[in-house]
């Protein structure tokens, strides 16, 4: 039966009742007159009789059940234009409303859509749920962030042997320089196993994929992203089967591939294979390549990593490696940072939501009081207590409809402005916008909305005796009563929801200024740092010695700089190369001098030119800095981490370390010099840092520093002109002060501690308007009493008094609340904090305090206004 | 402080006593919805006065659920009116609840 039939039925139906009725009603208006009334009377008669034909009609019309639920529709259709007919009565109420749900809704919903994009959407590759990263689980005493990558030749045994797993790819990153025609152009891409496309489910859109035989070096052959090829090769199909050329060194196109979006790795702009053959790859450290795995359908990860363990199994043995396979499904790799911040924040604007759901209830209540009269009417007509609370709560649901829908396009506009400004880089940003899901929360949302808004204004409107309501005059003191008392009620969860956000967004601040406060190890106020990078084939590895050589005199020289020197790490941007640090004088296991049990941990080595610790203000501790007459000895400086963990008690110069690499390859090196500890990123601790000659190293990519006399960015000019002189062909990254690093570093943390005070100041407001509200009411009902009060002559001091014990009461119970409730999910916090414990009194002392000032000044205004009631004027109140 | 009675909308007669009385009056032939009300306060000796708002949706209800059938036809005062008529299913519950007030009047 199709809907237009049914309406039809209906239709028809409600018609024959109207027929059924009036027929009834003629008949009895026949008899009376047969019996010899007059017409006028008999049909006035008839009517009384009858009794209302609107309710037989509705009651009769319901036996017809659901069928005839449209009903229903035409019932719910009046409730709207009645809800719109209220909320132009009242536009201020209205507006206010509308405004602050929209604002609450479209916050939720934007705050959403991000942790949707990031989180929840599914990676864009064929069956996503299979894809996994291969990582390593390191000793304790290793560990750095988290998981390791992985071995290649442990790689090399998953992939000739693995049966859980269709595919598993090793990739390794790849920095290179576009030469040839044009300008050079510095490019970003990945050194891949054969089968890397493959595992990602993908194919060439253009050309082949690479074959198994061209893995291994010698094979000059790259794939081209799709926007490599729009970009600088202008789509032209012909560059298939050509050559570019990358540092100088011809490369055949075999291939391009669409787009890759790889969650947590830079997008690729041009794939090589690897280079080398990774069955003959060393079995023990060299942990440094990642790999991910495409499982057979069914397979669990946990079945893959046993089956990974055993397959390296001989070579565990035989090189007492003491690390273990693990696995990761690829999506949550990426997003595993951001993701405690991201729920965080939806939970504050949550709260937030809540709050305004709550204050637009507290307004509707305060507006039942005017319409119990109004309720009363109708419920002496007939209408049911279901009928009218569903016209109470129909203008809840136009008010969260039209608040919802204004939301969404300020949810929409939101995003935007955040994707352009991009004020911190998240994973898959470009996976944000509002799709389905997005779409389904924000009905839930709005669902829940008006329940929240709308169930107790509308349940009290339907609690209401007729006949009470129906009294001229005043409500009944009850009532005002259990309404006050509700309000209050309601107060006070305004406050205790303020109190927590509040707190997590005192406890972000505080950890913020400890993040940025905390001694880095080095001198942040005057240093600029300059990115270069000697990938250039013409640079062979004395050169680009000779490059840093001849260019750091000339920058010490230039104007304004106190000291030049050059790193391979850029500061504060994290570790670039680690190696286990081990004394070779004092080995544990010395007949198998590379097993883990030699190792003491995990350590930094960075290649410096001897005025490193000058520049960057790091103290020497004992010893000697490098000097260029160490060119021809082997040495190092450690910091004293290391100094620490190796030679506790002793002195370390004339000790020894050992450079990267395994026992039979690595040279040893004499430490001369112990220097202070520097951390490698704003958050962490300083790690084991061991820092050798830049000599003792190619070097093709790194950092000059300069220490300045002033302000660090007036140098930049100078220093690319130094550059340029040396290189023309040389690409020159822009260079920063370690004031912008630092600033760049901290930028999520910030961002989330902005947010989050924004959404407890907004919560703030929102829970003082809602006192100021509670607080004039309680005036306005006592205005009688405060009359006899200031007539007895009660002294203002003591009015004041009163209102403010009783409007504070329920902000006293909020707070106390809020507090337990902040202590409660403290430990959910901590991973966001830094140098301050979630339960920190300092933070929450402040909190009470501006919860407690708020308060008191939400009170004082209607109390102000109390002690100036005119004691006659008051009395004579109803 | 008095406790308020909660506010009660109809006077409901047990549905299933005014179902039975419309299935006694109906017994005897088709008929209207005044013409049943009529009759059922006639027989109660007019003890029995049916509510229209209890009447009509009792006929709707006991036409959906099979026990009357409805025509519209033209009455003697020459007025349409909707006519009911027990159906097969109605004039054996009737029977069937007869028997049951039966037995109970007997032990009575």
């Amino acid at each position: 039966m199709s809907l237009w039939n049914t309406f039809k039925q209906w239709r028809r139906r409600d018609a024959d009742i109207d027929e059924e009725i009036g027929a009834h009603l003629s008949m009895v208006e026949q008899d009376r007159v047969e019996r010899g009334e007059s017409p006028v009377e008999a049909k006035l008669a008839a009517q009384r009789d009858f009794g209302n034909p609107l309710l037989v009609k509705e009651a009769t019309r319901e036996m017809w059940g659901w069928a005839w639920g449209l009903a229903w529709v035409e019932r719910s259709f009046q409730d709207l234009r009645y809800a719109f007919r209220q909320m132009r009565r009242s536009p201020g109420f209205t507006l206010v409303a509308v405004l602050t749900l929209a604002l609450g809704l479209g916050a939720t919903t934007a705050m959403f859509s991000i942790v949707n994009g990031v989180l929840l959407t599914p990676l864009k590759f064929p069956e996503p749920g299979r894809l996994y990263e291969a990582q390593t689980i390191v000793a304790p005493r290793f560990k750095a962030n988290g998981p390791w990558p992985v071995n290649a030749r442990h790689f090399h045994e998953w992939r000739a042997h693995g049966q859980s797993w269709e595919q598993i790819a090793l990739i390794d990153g790849l920095d290179a320089t576009l030469t040839g025609t044009g300008e050079p152009q510095p490019i970003v891409g990945l050194a891949v196993s054969h089968n890397f496309l493959k595992t990602l489910g993908i194919q060439p859109a253009l050309g082949r994929d690479f074959r198994p035989e061209e893995e291994f070096g010698n094979s000059n052959v790259v794939i081209l992203s799709d926007s490599l090829w729009q970009g600088r090769f202008a789509s032209a199909p012909s560059i298939v089967g050509q050559n570019i050329f990358l540092d100088g060194v011809p490369n055949l196109v075999v291939g391009i591939m669409p787009e890759l979006r790889l969650p947590n790795m830079r997008n690729p702009m041009i794939l090589r294979p690897l280079g080398f053959d990774v069955s003959q790859a060393r079995a023990y450290g060299q942990y440094s390549f990642d790999s991910i795995v495409r499982l057979r359908p069914g397979v669990q990860p946990q079945a893959a990593i046993s089956e990974m363990s055993a397959l390296i199994a001989d070579l565990v043995r035989q090189f007492k490696i003491e690390s273990k396979p693990g696995m990761a499904p690829l999506l949550d790799q990426a997003t595993a940072g951001v993701r405690p911040a991201l729920w965080l924040l939806l939970g504050t604007v949550g709260a937030v939501l809540l709050i305004v759901c709550v204050n637009v209830g507290n307004l509707m209540l305060l507006r039942t009081g005017g319409r119990l009269r109004e309720a009363g009417v109708r419920m002496a007509l007939g209408a049911s207590r279901q009928r009218v609370f569903g016209l109470a709560l129909t203008e809840a649901v136009a008010l969260v409809a039209i608040g919802g829908v204004l939301g969404l396009f300020l949810a929409d506009a939101g995003i935007r402005a955040f994707a352009a400004s991009a004020p911190v880089s998240l994973p898959r940003l470009d996976e944000v916008r509002i799709d389905w899901r997005v779409l389904l929360f924000a009905s839930a949302a709005m669902a829940l909305s008006t329940l929240i808004c709308g169930y107790i204004p509308a349940w009290r409107l339907s609690k209401t005796a007729p006949l009470d309501a129906l009294k001229a005059g005043s409500a009944n003191a009850t009532e005002l009563g259990r309404r006050l008392r509700l309000r209050e009620a309601i107060v006070g969860l305004e406050v205790a929801l303020s109190t927590l956000l509040l707190v997590v967004g005192g406890l972000l601040m505080v950890s913020f200024v400890r993040v940025i406060e905390a001694d880095k190890g080095i001198d942040v106020a005057r240093v600029v740092s300059q990115d270069f990078a000697l990938t250039n084939s013409k640079y062979t590895r004395p050169q680009r010695a000779r490059f840093i050589g001849d260019a750091l005199p000339l920058l010490a020289n230039l104007p304004g700089v106190e000291a030049a020197s050059v790193t391979n790490q850029a500061p504060l941007r994290g570790q670039n190369s680690t190696c286990g640090l081990r004394d070779p004088d004092h080995l544990p296991d010395p007949a198998h001098p590379d097993a883990a049990s030699n190792f003491a941990g995990l350590a930094n080595y960075q290649f410096v030119a001897p005025d490193f610790w000058k520049t960057m203000g790091i103290p020497i501790v004992s010893g000697s800095a490098l000097e260029e007459r160490d060119r021809d000895r082997r040495v190092a400086v450690v910091n004293e981490r290391v100094a620490r963990t190796l030679w506790p008690d002793q002195s370390p110069i004339g000790r020894h370390v050992m450079t990267c690499g395994s026992f039979g390859k690595s040279a040893t090196l004499e430490v001369v010099g112990v220097v202070g500890d520097a951390r490698a990123t704003a958050e962490q601790e300083p790690p084991l840092t061991i820092y050798q000659p830049y000599w003792d190293t190619g070097m093709s990519e790194g950092s000059f520093v300069l220490r300045t006399k002033a302000d660090p960015s007036t140098v930049t000019g100078a220093l690319h002109k130094v550059l340029r002189s040396l290189d023309s062909d040389l690409p020159i990254a822009p260079a920063q002060t370690m004031m912008e690093v630092l600033d760049e570093s901290v930028a999520p943390r910030r961002f989330e501690m902005y947010m989050a005070v924004a959404f407890a100041a907004a919560a703030l407001v929102l829970a003082s308007f809602g006192i100021y509200g509670v607080v004039s009411f309680t005036v306005a009902r006592r205005t009688p009493e405060i009359g006899i009060r200031l007539a007895l002559g009660a002294e203002p001091r003591q009015l004041v008094a009163m209102v403010l014990r009783q409007g504070l009461l329920p902000v006293v119970g909020g707070i106390m609340a809020g507090l337990i409730g902040a202590l409660a999910i403290g430990q959910l916090l901590a991973s966001q904090l830094f140098g301050v414990s979630p339960r920190d009194p300092f933070t929450i002392s402040i909190v009470t305090m501006l919860l407690l000032v708020v308060a008191v000044g939400a009170c004082l205004i209607p109390a102000r206004r109390a002690i100036r009631i005119d004691p006659v004027r008051a009395l004579r109140f109803e | 402080m008095p406790r308020h009675e909660p506010y009660r909308n109809h006077v409901e007669l047990l549905q299933g006593t005014l179902d039975m009385l419309i299935l006694r009056t109906l017994q005897w032939g088709p008929q209207h919805g005044h013409g049943i009300s009529l009759a059922i306060r006639a027989n109660s000796g007019e003890l029995l006065k049916v509510e229209t708002g209890s009447l009509y949706p009792a006929l709707h209800r006991l036409e959906r659920q099979g026990w009357l059938a409805s025509d519209w036809k033209v009455s003697e005062k020459n007025q349409r009116a909707k006519y009911y008529r027990l159906t097969a299913a109605g004039k054996k519950q009737l029977l069937a609840e007869e028997s049951i007030t039966g037995v109970m009047k007997g032990a009575s």
